[in-house]
């Protein structure tokens, strides 16, 4: 894994302009920047990326199978008492995951750690799955990469495939964001095309559209009633809104499901390390209540947890990382190192949900910059990567996005 | 083994991949009549469709009727929905084997859209009319209230969509929103949801 310097493409600009890219830059910095690019082998990719990645999905699975038995834990996932049944039912009727994406610190060498999982709104498909694409075939063209250059990207042809698995043709789905929002509307219009080359029905409503029948079910913009429904809005936001009552009755089939509000969850990330201790591709984590007095008080843990805390206790002291159970895009994190808040996202938009503390591992550092490594999912199996740098060590939404290539 | 898509989707104008799955719907010149004799009467004079078309319309509307006019467990309910007087028993009705402790609308006039020839696919050409409980007008599926049974509209195909023979509609039929704007309100002072 090597950052390397290369000419951006010419005519970017007008590429960007040309399909619609309209977000390329933000506030006032380029948000895709190829300027430079990652350089993985295949054997990096296939062994320390997408191998352990669609592990990582499968061992999600058996977590999610623990957690929706249990009230006290679905309860400290944040999920309401009156929406215990939804998201229990949601996974034993085995509805159907789309896509996730999985945020990764690897430096190219040993074992990719578990950051945090999106698996219910993982925004930059597009940029991810199409304009990365096409710089790589750009950019060979030009004779800019080597002949022979790969990518690590099935995630369009993966997606076409999941909704052909899943969905008779001519399936109507609906699809929903917040308006006015090109960012996400790229991810959803991303999701809706692959949706399209698989035959199905694509039909979008921006989200305060979205009305209720008298017989309970949901209907878009223009009443018609919706079967099928993608929507690029949290579960823990959909279930805090009113219509939440009307979910469970309204037969509409959700995408992301249900059961994914207990994987696009930080609290995932206790209960991972509880069921597969010292697992290679996770870093130790604790529910912040258990182990609270041991952080800051120098007393103890929560008996349940004592153990596997003392094991890890002096690799906490070292460096941890607090963040809420629900939060985007860095809001509301904090590194504490030996016993001192030593950075904070100044975003606090989720200062009021519960914490997890993690045990810190930095990312690398190229070029001022840090990566992290988006492994995405597309059904049950790790399918491409999408790399986001930001010069802070907290990843937030000025980051960069950065292209990358396979070559040997 | 190559490790990319050998194509992508690499548009995203705005609502390009909406426009053509999610276009607005097909609109048709319908008409309604009370009865036959009405639709043969303005056949006649040269109206929207012919003699032929007026007695294969309603001989498909009165099908649709017997198949999957809404059915009620009483009276009293059937009555709630189209008003004191307009129901009847299945028995009475349905020319073989109704019952008669399952009640339907009366028939009430019947739509026909010029669907030249685009009929099928879970469209008929024809619908039954019922009274509504407000005094109008409504199709088979109650998708659709009309303030009369006889005059000429545009209007969506959807209306003629085949009547669903289940409690719920399927799925891109049209209902009435009882309610719109619930989701959306947690979210707050943030503008994107992703991440």
């Amino acid at each position: 894994m090597q950052k390397i310097t290369l000419p951006p493409r010419p005519d970017l600009a007008t590429k960007a302009a040309d399909v619609g890219f309209t977000f390329a830059h933000m506030h006032g910095e380029p948000y895709w920047d190829e300027s430079s690019a990652y350089r993985f082998t295949l054997a990096q990719i296939e062994q320390d990326i997408e191998a352990p990645a669609t592990d990582l999905h499968a061992m999600v699975r058996e977590a999610v199978a623990e957690i929706v038995t249990s009230e006290a834990l679905m309860t400290r996932l944040g999920i309401p008492t009156a929406h215990l049944d939804l998201v229990a039912d949601s996974w034993a009727r085995q509805e159907p995951e789309i896509y996730g994406r999985m945020d990764l610190a690897y430096d190219g060498t040993g074992s990719a750690k578990l950051l945090e999982y999106n698996a219910d709104t993982p925004t930059s498909l597009y940029e991810t799955a199409a304009f990365q694409w096409q710089w790589l075939e750009d950019q060979l063209e030009a004779g800019v990469l080597p002949e022979g250059a790969d990518q690590f990207n099935g995630i369009h042809e993966a997606l076409v495939e999941r909704f052909r698995d899943l969905f008779p043709e001519n399936t109507d789905i609906h699809f929903t964001a917040v308006a006015d929002n090109p960012e996400d509307y790229a991810t959803v219009e991303a999701m809706a095309w692959a949706a399209r080359e698989a035959g199905m029905g694509a039909h979008y409503s921006d989200l305060d559209k979205l009305a209720v029948s008298k017989d309970g079910q949901f209907l878009d913009s223009e009443d018609r009633v919706i079967g099928t429904l993608f929507k690029l809005y949290p579960w823990e936001d959909l279930l805090a809104d009113d219509y939440a009552r009307h979910i469970a009755g309204s037969g509409c089939m959700f995408l992301e499901p249900a059961w994914k509000a207990v994987v696009s969850n930080k609290g995932l990330l206790p209960v991972l390390w509880q069921m597969f201790p010292d697992h290679p591709n996770l870093l130790p984590a604790f529910f912040a209540d258990d182990v609270a007095d041991a952080l800051v008080a120098n007393g103890r843990p929560v008996p349940a947890v004592a153990k596997a805390f003392d094991r890890v206790a002096d690799q906490f002291r070292r460096g941890h990382v607090v963040k809420p159970i629900f939060s985007r895009e860095g809001a509301s994190v904090s590194i504490v190192e030996g016993g001192d808040v030593t950075e904070a996202s100044p975003n606090s938009d989720y200062d009021a949900h519960p914490r997890i503390v993690q045990a810190y591992h930095p990312l690398p550092v190229h070029d001022g910059f840090r990566p992290v490594l988006g492994a995405w999912i597309v059904g049950q199996a790790c399918v491409g990567l999408g790399i986001r740098e930001d010069r802070a060590r907290i990843t937030q939404d000025l980051s960069r996005f950065k292209p990358h290539f396979i070559a040997e | 083994m190559r490790k990319r898509s050998r194509t992508v989707a690499l548009t995203i104008l705005g609502a390009a991949a909406f426009t053509v799955a999610g276009c607005r719907e097909e609109q048709v010149e319908a008409q309604a009549f009370p009865d036959l004799a009405s639709c043969q009467a303005e056949a006649a004079q040269g109206g929207l469709f012919t003699p032929a078309e007026c007695d294969a319309a309603f001989a498909e509307a009165e099908q649709l009727h017997v198949e999957a006019a809404p059915r009620y467990d009483s009276l009293a309910v059937c009555e709630e929905q189209h008003g004191a007087g307009n129901c009847g028993s299945e028995e009475q009705q349905v020319s073989n084997g109704g019952s008669g402790s399952i009640f339907m609308p009366l028939l009430a006039g019947y739509l026909i859209g010029n669907m030249l020839g685009r009929a099928g696919g879970g469209m008929a050409a024809s619908q039954p009319m019922y009274r509504n409980a407000q005094g109008g007008f409504t199709n088979a599926a109650g998708t659709t209230n009309f303030g009369s049974n006889a005059g000429r509209a545009q209007m969506g195909t959807q209306s003629f969509a085949q009547p669903a023979a289940t409690a719920g509609r399927a799925p891109m039929s049209r209902a009435t929103a009882a309610s719109r704007g619930g989701f959306g309100g947690t979210g707050g002072s943030r503008s994107s949801f992703g991440g």
